[in-house]
């Protein structure tokens, strides 16, 4: 595991997953998170690469995803800024709990848990904590 | 995608020892490719006979569609490993030199790497040290817009500091072209994160490739892969 600190930003990045993932959930999560701050400038392809030691297309990848995703913009001639509406991010955050919660209760019903057991569980696991 | 490069069934024999041993192998194009293995397991030798150096005895091997030669060396870049240059050069005279002999060597983009990666340009090779000849010999290299990049060995015998300038100055290049790019190493650790595409040899034969993502989705690091594979092959001796 590589700690990384690039500008306000911090990576993680493990070299035995997949690194367009890891640098796709990391910006994902700190923009929803607000660790970034909205409309701030996020570093350029080249100045992420080169300080996390990776492909550049690698970089530019998960770049076009954060845009599809609506939690970037690229500015012509300026770089790419976080998205500077709150709904935007709000929104996106509540997809990916959706989807969180989606494949949780998936996986738990593959375990032959039915939903009032997931409830119970969880109500044990939230008193337990 | 296209493949840039394709073995098939690549024999080379010196004497007794079989440096390729019916490699076959394809190389998809526009990325960074890592040949990795340990040292004698045939990554120089599949090099040399890339760009002609090396004749071997049977099999097919193509580049860019064509058979190796003088031809297709006109898009090549190789960087050979153990590559010096002459030391009564400064920078600036190499360039000069490379401008004239090397096919499609761009000068303005050698400046622009000097600088990035701190080579003064009235530098005298004879006074250089192992890394910053190195950077140099990586210089003429890359500065040449070809379809094809090899490098062998780019970082052996080199400090962390200087590794870690070719690196962001590959990463800087890299952006700015559309190009595949061997490297092979045995220190894979600083530098996996830059590989599309992984080739793993042993004895003179491929045993494993694929896109570098997919490997580690499945496997794990490829320091890690590196290292489960020749233990194993270790403990089979």
């Amino acid at each position: 595991m590589e700690n990384q600190q690039v500008g306000s930003i911090h990576f993680q990045i493990d070299f035995s997953q997949p690194l367009y993932e890891q640098i796709l959930d990391q910006f994902r999560s700190s923009i929803a998170k607000g660790e970034i701050d909205l409309g701030d400038k996020i570093p350029s392809v080249r100045e992420l690469a080169q300080a996390l030691k990776i492909n550049p297309n690698t970089v530019m990848r998960a770049y076009q995803e954060l845009e599809r995703d609506g939690l970037t913009e690229k500015r012509r001639g300026q770089g790419t800024f976080v998205t500077a509406s709150k709904e935007q991010v709000d929104h996106f955050r509540h997809q990916l709990a959706g989807k969180y919660i989606e494949s949780f209760i998936l996986q738990m019903e593959n375990l032959g848990y039915s939903w009032s057991d997931i409830k119970t569980y969880m109500d044990k696991k939230h008193l337990g904590n | 995608m296209n493949a840039v490069i394709t073995c098939k069934e690549v024999t080379k024999t010196y004497g007794k020892k079989k440096a390729l041993d019916h490699l076959s192998l394809s190389i998809p194009g526009n990325g960074i490719v890592g040949i990795l293995g340990p040292n004698g397991c045939g990554k120089s030798t599949f090099f040399r006979s890339l760009v002609g150096l090396v004749k071997p005895d049977s099999g097919q091997m193509k580049i860019l569609d064509r058979k190796p030669g003088w031809k297709t060396n006109k898009d090549i870049a190789y960087l050979p490993d153990r590559a010096r240059w002459y030391p009564n050069h400064t920078v600036d005279e190499a360039f000069k030199w490379a401008k004239h002999f090397l096919d499609h060597f761009e000068l303005e983009t050698a400046i622009k790497l000097a600088d990035y990666m701190d080579i003064g340009r009235d530098m005298k090779v004879q006074g250089m040290s192992r890394g910053q000849e190195a950077r140099l010999m990586l210089i003429l290299c890359i500065a040449r817009n070809v379809p094809l990049v090899i490098l062998d060995e780019p970082f052996t015998g080199i400090d962390i500091i200087s590794r870690e300038q070719i690196i962001d100055g590959l990463i800087d290049y890299l952006q700015e072209r559309n190009q595949t790019i061997l490297i092979s190493t045995h220190e894979i650790h600083e530098i996996e994160g830059l590989f599309d595409y992984s080739i793993f040899m042993d004895k003179g034969t491929a045993i494993w490739s694929g896109e570098t993502e997919t490997l580690r989705a499945q496997y794990g690091s490829m320091h890690q892969v590196f290292k489960t594979f020749y233990k194993r092959r270790l403990e089979r001796q």
